[in-house]
């Protein structure tokens, strides 16, 4: 069970349906060697804190996760039901792996981890995200972090 | 877009199709269930083969755009046809008070899972797992509903109490033995349980109510498609 033919009707056919938009550029940019670089996660699991008002349907927003969020804060609030959530009810790195990372660093493979994470909305369209993509990149480069791990669920 | 902004990015992608026509610049497609981007729970070994095959596409620099296959599928994947929650439930009528001792039923078993994963997922809102069907309940009744959520619109009240209920049984039925397969706990959870069949109801009762966002939310996110019972409107 894995690939696109194992997802369950009517979810991939809709998965299929979904309009993706291509972009024109193709943006491709060199670092420094894995070793010494600082990595962020960008998660579009829709995860914030408990207490913190929920993803709404849509939202372009960010949401900033320190890295020293408790896994036991964050809660996720993704719009979709039709993807499994009892993996990342057993161990969150599943969809947010900060333990691997910390690993990788202390093992040398990455320089460190970086302190702040993001949290967006899987399913908003990306067109509407360009603020968003600014306050990212923003917090990336007053941290210095030089590569970014992308994550859907 | 982090990557037009000078940024160097790395995409796990869980479904190939979008991943060729979106063509990031580096992506690694993992063939996962969605949900599941590292693929394995509690498998620290597995997630960071996966993780180390990611980030070294960032030493890469043959793009502009990128695209390996991860070739190993997680072993969740395959079915535990001995896996069941060592939960015996309660029965009865799956209305509000009914669902309500099904809860209690399963709280010593949910207090135990938070032990034993050092966290838990419920609490999207502030509605304590006692006191969610009450909350749910008028929901049933197909009028104007106040939303039982301060802050929330009545449809994402609905939407999120569901959520942490879901979680709040699944991760119950996850207390002890052996990890489940993928999938494992919803089936149960839907054709065992009497929650699922009053989300059910809900859901039904929420796609007649006079409130747009009431109707589309029960309509397309309380009960998964897959897990509609014969006869129910889709």
């Amino acid at each position: 069970m894995a690939r696109i033919e194992d997802i369950p009707e009517p979810t991939r056919s809709a998965v299929l349906a979904l309009a993706i938009a291509g972009f024109e550029a193709h943006p491709f940019v060199a670092g420094p060697p894995l070793a010494s670089r600082r990595v962020a996660v960008v998660t579009s699991a829709a995860l914030h804190r408990r207490g913190d008002a929920p993803f709404q349907p849509g939202s372009a927003e960010v949401r900033f996760l320190p890295a020293a969020t408790p896994a036991s804060d964050l809660v996720m609030s993704h719009v979709s039901i039709n993807y499994d959530r009892s993996g990342w009810q057993r161990d969150i790195n599943t969809i947010y792996p900060l333990d691997r990372l910390r690993a990788l660093a202390a093992a040398g493979v990455i320089g460190a981890v970086a302190d702040t994470h993001y949290s967006v909305m899987g399913s908003t369209d990306p067109a509407t995200m360009a603020e968003t993509a600014d306050q990212i990149v923003g917090q990336l480069r007053q941290e210095r972090s030089d590569a970014v791990l992308l994550s859907p669920v | 877009m982090i990557e037009s902004r000078g940024v160097p990015t790395v995409t796990l992608g869980l479904v190939r199709a979008h991943l060729e026509a979106t063509a990031p610049p580096r992506a690694l497609f993992v063939p996962f269930v969605l949900g599941r981007p590292l693929g394995e729970p509690e498998d620290a070994a597995f997630q960071s083969r996966v993780l180390r095959h990611a980030l070294g596409l960032l030493e890469r620099v043959d793009g502009p755009v990128i695209l390996e296959d991860f070739a190993v599928d997680a072993p969740s994947h395959r079915k535990r046809p001995g896996w069941a929650p060592g939960i015996v439930l309660p029965g009865g009528i799956a209305d509000a008070p009914g669902v309500a001792r099904e809860i209690a039923a399963l709280m010593p078993h949910w207090l135990r899972a938070v032990a034993r994963f050092g966290r838990s997922t419920v609490g999207i809102t502030p509605v304590a797992p006692a006191d969610m069907a009450g909350a749910l309940a008028p929901y049933l009744a197909g009028g104007k509903v106040e939303s039982p959520v301060a802050g929330l619109a009545p449809a994402l009240a609905l939407r999120f109490i569901a959520d942490d209920l879901k979680a709040f049984y699944s991760e119950a039925a996850q207390e002890a033995g052996e990890q489940p397969g993928v999938g494992q706990v919803d089936r149960w959870f839907w054709s065992e349980t009497l929650a699922g069949q009053f989300l059910v109801a809900l859901r039904r009762a929420g796609m007649a109510n006079p409130d747009n966002a009431i109707r589309a939310f029960a309509t397309r996110f309380l009960v998964p498609v897959p897990y509609l019972p014969e006869g129910e409107p889709r």
